[in-house]
């Protein structure tokens, strides 16, 4: 069993699990984090962006002024954004049979894996999680074609020009396979091939394997998958929650007696608990529309989104923000709140009551109706017409480099009463504001990430017991900034595996057993004896039979009694007729019994020698040896073949045949 | 009924000791700690005086109970395989309640007869009775006597299980400070006890350097997390008092003591990158990490002992550490509501103790002010409440320099106090208002004046008004009028006119706060009433409140001096019934609530007697309602026929028979309803009705009468 590790960022995994006669990917999340290198798309045309300086060594050697800009002193590409894939050349891609999708942010990978790859398989994934991941793919599409750019940059991918370029663009690795975004056409085409499942749904694998998704808790439809066979078991965790949010809970028991447990998604904030940063959220968002600031929250457009709204619903009136508007900006803003309604059977349980009474399980709907809420599908259009100030703006892209959020950077960046509020943990803060230096805005950062922290996921642990847990490496370390805190990374006995990027593992254990089945009537031919108390044995003779993984014992075919004109072709297809086997022996030779035997049949002169193993008799006066061990016994007596014959049938007295 | 000595005699000979004692191991808590109490009782009170007074009879009977006690307790002291420990606490209980007042042949007759029960008992070391123990040792220890106790205490303290070390030397130090002095090797152990967990955690050398030997058994102690913290916890408990003990039995400076609850907070905010010094943690940092980051209990017991640390000696030179982990903890988003609280409280401690805030960094004041900013509008009610209970404890914190160096200026937290004015939750309102109040004098500078204030101090006043007229909760109006009351106090003489916006609104409190539906803010209401009262009578020479006996004859001399003021008299009470003084203590004194009834009354009397005997005050009088409480008032005065709106204040003050509704009002509405005469009434009023309702069956009468 092999694990290949196609990413090396934590959260947003792809990894390729060998099992069986299967080839199963794991999640293919895409690192975006590459954007951060790249200047914003504004949406409408910005005199500040189009001025930066371009960039040209100091010493005059290397110009990239085109292709590189600077703003307060970092330096950015100027092309579309590109993101870092998943790695395609450890493994042909063309031979996985299925991928497993787990969350809806760990699928945005899915067309460079699935087009023009040779991919032929299948995806699996619950409802919701095709549906949103649908919606997040559309808008990512969406934001990038709205504002196309003309010029491509790739010089400065260049080996040789990379490692002379400043900050943390010389550190970016693999930007050779650093992609544009995909186009509608290849998003509708890697959709196509997602199958449904639901939790717990068991789904056959070319009969070798079971597959099944469990609730995670994450968000809506996030799911961990097992994957079994008869006699072997392999959990795959993924970004998974124990909070009461939005989703149904996270189903733990499931996960028991694993063989192996693949663990990636814990939180990306573990110092940051989602509860107290949820108060600052609101504290702060208070605290601005109170001095008559605006509040700009870049985030995605589904997930904790939705707990952030139900939060300040519940906040707004009690804070006197009443008036205030709230607008959710997004290419599929409509599309993602009203699809959160109507995935009942997927909510935690309080909301799926609220569907019988009738009501909407989430209290957006309540806060659209009353007009504190609005949504849009982008700046223009009827947004400028109703767009009051103060106000709170949720928009994308939470990179900061493109989406209408670009936008309202350039618009409120300049006044120290507006505030950018954080909250979502896949990008850091300070990276996403450099292009848009210096900022007299304030920046809060809450990042709310209500994945399973070391703490959760330790007793969790505890309670699964796998026998072994592959993990990212950085789980199996203290936090680069924090190494103090020996609390924030996995301590186990075993200690877990840890994999990067590129890697691939062997998965240390082996599989032992093979489930078999046997027909009705062999089963009936069959003479059981006891060995041992509750284990009795026969043996069989029968023709294996696999096919799909599914091996039969049938019945050996009796030859058919053939026309003896032919006899002569059909020969080398007869099934060898061979004598009937051996019978087997089972037992041991009692020593004090069979020297008793031994003299009854006139041999006296036994010298008895104990070993390591059994014992040695010495038969003296045949000089003759018989070397009692607890899985064998030899007689060695040369030229004596009546001696030898005599002795066998002694030592056959003790022994049972089967 | 014990208490009588024959009853107690009956009850010794009747031989109901045997019984007591077997209810003293009753399963149930209440009637086993009866039992305890009632022995103890029995044993303590029939105990000789002393050996030459005593007489045989006393003495016979009183060594038979002794006996049969002990015997009791020996007994059940020691649990035996299979009972409860249960039976052996509440006998610990028992022997401590004896021992803690039994004199001496008493007490060396108990001791020697359980002291090997005893022994036992604390070489076994059981953990849940470490306290009980102690309370046991403690009761019977006196530090110059060489007697089992003491035996028994070095035991306690030497016990290898560093949970039970840590419960016995606080306790004994909890105990032992009437004999401080002549106890000091105990003491010194008790103290290196209590410091030791500390130590290890933080890596401060409280101990010096502390033997290997214990660092492996706090190390072992790190296996079970919920040991662990109560024994942190309880070290912390008794920091402060360990602090405090003389320098020779201390280890350290009392300031590293401080240092190291400050690291230990540290190390619960998970920053512990400070911790590193420590050399004997490196082993087992994770385990210590992983059981005190994030711990709320540690949390709240840390900050305790910080805040009662602020008044150990030196501790101002640990200044800059304790602010700045201070206002850590009140921005950190992750504390919780009562880590904030005890943050705060710590906070307001250690501010009345540093003498000179100018070593607060600008930067710590404008991380202290973002903090208690965004506390100020935090989602949960509880935060928002103490953190503006906080604002208004930071005024009431003495400042002996100039108003600058205040750590937070006024036109910061002014605004910040207003909007929670308008918040959801009327605890907030109400400390709100509180707060506003306990600023005053900085927040209304000039209040003399009335009219010099800004626009946004009488917008200010203008909204308190409205929460007293229009908000539904209580607490918020009885705050407001607590207001007025503060900014009526703290001025010494209100200019009556032209009418100031104090004296204004003032009187709109009066009217609606005596109209208010609940029976405290009415009460307060009468107290600011009172306060006017003082005002106006302050200058003259018989106001000297309901002190005055009402018979007291003047001199002569004073009679001159009480004529001068007559006009005066005259004038301050007639200002007082323009006020609407008058009418809010008339209608006090009708009102259903017996407090507010009983305050009206007092308040009138001062009135009558101030106003005794002047003639002047004839002509002033007040107006009385035909409704409400004018009504009654008329009813109580006989003059229902007569529709005149105006009465004589004087007549009224003389003809209400205030003196008897005084000892009417003043005796508790328990004295009606539980008195035997009440409940003979009942029973009486019950048989009556029922005995009419069927005379036949009159024999079938039965009163439920709890």
């Amino acid at each position: 069993m092999k694990l290949y590790c196609l990413s090396g960022h934590p959260t947003l995994p792809c990894n390729v699990l060998k099992f069986k006669s299967t080839t199963i990917m794991l999640d293919c999340g895409l690192d975006t984090t590459s954007v951060l290198n790249f200047l914003p798309l504004p949406l409408v045309h910005s005199p500040r962006l189009s001025k930066l300086p371009g960039w040209s060594a100091k010493d005059g050697t290397l110009n990239l002024e085109k292709e590189l800009k600077e703003c307060a002193g970092r330096v950015f590409v100027d092309s579309q954004p590109e993101f870092c894939l998943p790695e395609r050349e450890l493994l042909d891609l063309s031979t996985i049979d299925v991928i497993l999708i787990s969350n809806y942010h760990c699928m945005m990978a899915l067309p460079y894996i699935t087009e023009n790859t040779g991919f032929t398989g299948t995806v699996y994934a619950t409802e919701p999680t095709l549906q949103i991941g649908r919606l997040l793919m559309e808008e990512l599409v969406k934001f990038m074609e709205r504002v196309p750019k003309a010029q491509s940059a790739t010089s400065w991918k260049k080996k040789e020009i990379q490692r002379l370029l400043p900050g943390p663009l010389k550190d970016a690795t693999d930007v050779w396979t650093w992609k544009r975004s995909y186009g509608m056409q290849e998003v509708n085409s890697a959709l196509s091939k997602v199958q449904l499942v639901g939790y717990s749904q068991k789904v056959e694998l070319f009969g070798a394997v079971q597959i099944s998704p469990l609730s995670s808790g994450y968000s809506l439809g996030s799911s961990n998958w097992i994957i079994q066979s008869h006699h072997e078991k392999v959990s795959y965790v993924s970004g998974s929650s124990l909070l009461t949010t939005h989703p149904q809970p996270m189903d733990q028991s499931s996960l028991k007696n694993s063989d192996v447990l693949i663990l990636t998604g814990l939180t990306q904030m573990p110092t940051a608990n989602p509860d107290g940063m949820l108060g600052e959220f609101c504290s702060n968002l208070a605290m601005t529309i109170r001095a008559g600031g605006n509040v700009l929250v870049p985030c995605y457009s589904s997930g904790v989104i939705y707990d952030l709204l139900e939060c300040l619903y519940q906040f707004i009136d009690s804070a006197n923000l009443g008036t205030t508007p709230f607008y959710f900006i997004s290419p599929v803003a409509n599309s993602s709140l009203e699809f959160s309604q109507i995935f009942a059977e997927w909510l935690c349980h309080n909301k799926q009551s609220k569907v019988y009474l009738p009501e909407p399980p989430f209290p957006h709907a309540e806060l659209i109706q009353s007009n504190k809420l609005k949504h849009y599908p982008s700046i223009h259009g009827d947004f400028s017409s109703d767009f009051r100030q103060p106000c709170v703006v949720f928009t994308g892209h939470p990179s900061l480099r493109f989406g209408d959020v670009v936008h309202f950077m350039e618009l409120w960046g300049k006044s120290s009463l507006n505030t950018i509020i954080f909250t979502e943990p896949d990008f850091s803060y300070l990276d996403a504001l450099a292009p848009y230096q210096p900022l007299a805005m304030k920046c809060v950062y809450c990042p709310i990430d209500t994945r399973l922290n070391f703490h959760q996921v330790s007793k969790l642990l505890k309670e699964v017991q796998p026998v072994h847990v592959v993990c990212p490496e950085q789980y199996t370390q203290p936090p680069l900034t924090q190494s103090h805190r020996s609390d924030l990374m996995l301590e186990l006995q075993p200690p877990p595996m840890a994999y990067r990027r590129c890697s691939v593992l062997s998965l240390p254990f082996r599989r032992r057993y093979e489930r078999v089945y046997i027909l009705p009537e062999i089963a009936n031919s069959l003479v059981p004896s006891e060995i041992k108390p509750g284990i009795s044995v026969a043996t069989v003779s029968a023709m294996l039979h696999s096919k799909d993984n599914k091996h039969t014992l049938l019945s050996v075919p009796k030859p058919p009694p053939a026309p003896p004109t032919k006899k002569r072709k059909r020969v080398m297809e007869e099934p060898p007729v061979g004598q009937a086997p051996k019978p087997l022996l089972s037992g041991a030779v009692p020593l004090e019994a069979f020297l008793a035997l031994l003299q009854k049949n006139g041999i006296m002169e036994v010298k008895v020698e104990e070993t390591a193993e059994g014992h040695i008799l010495h038969l003296q006066a045949e000089d003759t040896l018989i070397q009692l061990e607890e899985d064998g016994t030899h007689i060695v007596c040369d030229n004596n073949e009546p001696l030898r014959t005599t002795l066998r049938d002694l030592v056959l007295r003790f022994l049972q045949k089967i | 009924m014990l208490l009588h000595p024959k009853a107690l005699a009956f009850f010794v000979q009747s031989g109901f000791i045997t019984p007591l004692l077997q209810l003293q191991s009753d399963p149930s808590m209440f009637v086993a700690s009866a039992a305890n109490q009632l022995l103890a009782h029995i044993l303590l009170a029939i105990q000789p005086e002393n050996k030459e007074h005593a007489n045989i009879k006393t003495n016979t009977e009183h060594s038979r109970v002794v006996l049969q006690t002990t015997d009791h307790i020996k007994e059940s002291l020691v649990p035996k395989e299979g009972t409860l420990a249960a039976g052996s606490l509440q006998v610990l209980k028992l022997l401590a309640l004896i021992l803690d007042q039994a004199r001496r042949p008493l007490r060396d007759q108990l001791l020697m007869a359980l002291a090997a029960s005893l022994e036992e008992l604390a070489e076994a070391a059981y953990s849940q009775m470490t306290p009980a123990l102690m309370d046991v040792i403690m009761a019977g220890y006196s530090p110059d006597s060489d007697d089992v106790t003491s035996r028994l205490l070095s035991s306690m303290l030497n016990v290898n299980k560093p949970a039970d070390l840590v419960q016995a030397a606080a306790a004994f130090l909890h105990q032992s400070h009437s004999c401080a002095s002549s106890d000091a090797a105990n003491i010194r152990q008790a103290v290196r006890i209590l410091l030791l967990p500390l130590h290890f955690v933080t890596g401060h050398p409280l101990l010096g350097t502390a033997p290997s030997a214990d660092t492996a058994i706090m190390t072992a102690q790190l296996k079970n997390k919920s040991t662990f913290i109560s024994m942190i916890c309880v070290c912390l408990r008794n920091t402060p008092q360990v602090a405090l003990m003389p320098p020779g039995i201390l280890p350290c400076l009392p300031a590293m003591i401080v240092l190291s609850v400050v690291t230990l907070l540290r190390i619960c905010s998970g920053d512990a990158s400070t911790s590193s010094s420590s050399s004997s943690l490196d082993g087992c940092k994770n385990e210590v990490y992983r059981c005190i980051v994030n711990c709320g209990k540690v949390q709240k017991s840390a900050l305790e002992a910080l805040a009662s640390l602020s008044s150990s000696p030196g501790a101002d030179s640990t200044m800059n550490e304790v602010s700045e982990i201070l206002v850590h903890y009140m921005s950190n988003p992750d504390s919780d509501p009562t880590v904030l609280q005890k943050s705060y409280k710590a906070f307001v401690q250690w501010t009345s103790v540093w003498t000179d805030l100018s070593f607060i960094s600008q930067q710590l004041r404008e991380d202290l002010f973002m903090g208690v900013e965004k506390r100020a509008c935090d989602p949960r009610w509880e935060v928002r409440d103490s953190t503006i209970e906080f604002l208004g404890q930071l005024h009431c914190v003495p400042t002996r320099k100039s108003a600058d160096s205040a750590l937070l200026s006024e036109r910061l937290t002014a605004p910040l106090l207003r909007e929670a004015l308008q918040d959801s939750e009327s605890y907030v309102r109400a400390s709100a208002v509180s707060a506003l109040a306990r600023g005053f004098r900085s927040f209304v500078p000039d209040g003399l004046q009335g009219t010099e204030l800004s626009q946004e101090q009488t917008d200010t006043v203008g909204r308190l008004l409205k929460i007293l007229c229009e908000d539904t909760e209580g607490f918020a109006r009885r705050a407001v009028v607590r207001y007025f009351m503060t900014w009526l106090s703290s001025c010494s003489s209100p200019p009556s006119s032209p009418p100031s916006l104090l004296l204004e609104s003032v009187r709109v409190v009066l009217s609606r706060g005596s109209l208010d539906l609940d029976w405290e803010v009415k009460v307060n209401t009468l107290e600011l009433a009172e306060l006017l009262l003082d005002a106006a009578f302050s200058d003259h020479g018989r106001c000297t409140g309901a002190e005055n006996h009402p018979y007291a004859t003047f001199s002569t001399h004073a009679n001159g001096q009480a004529r001068a003021g007559d006009a005066a008299l005259d004038s301050a009470l007639s200002s007082l019934v323009d006020q609407g003084v008058f009418s809010v203590l008339l209608s006090g004194l009708v009102d259903c609530d017996r407090p507010v009834a009983l305050k009206a009354c007092e308040l009138l009397i001062r009135i009558r007697e101030t106003i005794y005997g002047t003639a002047d005050v004839m002509s002033v009088s007040c107006e009385l309602p035909e409704w409400g409480w004018g009504k009654e008032i008329r009813k109580m005065l006989k003059n229902e026929g007569d529709k005149g709106q105006r009465v004589s204040v004087c007549e009224v003050l003389t003809s209400l028979a205030l003196d008897e509704r005084r000892v009417l009002l003043s005796q508790s509405s328990d004295y009606v309803h539980n008195s035997f005469q009440s409940l003979l009434q009942d029973i009486l009023s019950a048989g009556v009705t029922l005995g009419d309702a069927g005379k036949d069956g009159g024999q079938e009468v039965i009163v439920d009468c709890y």
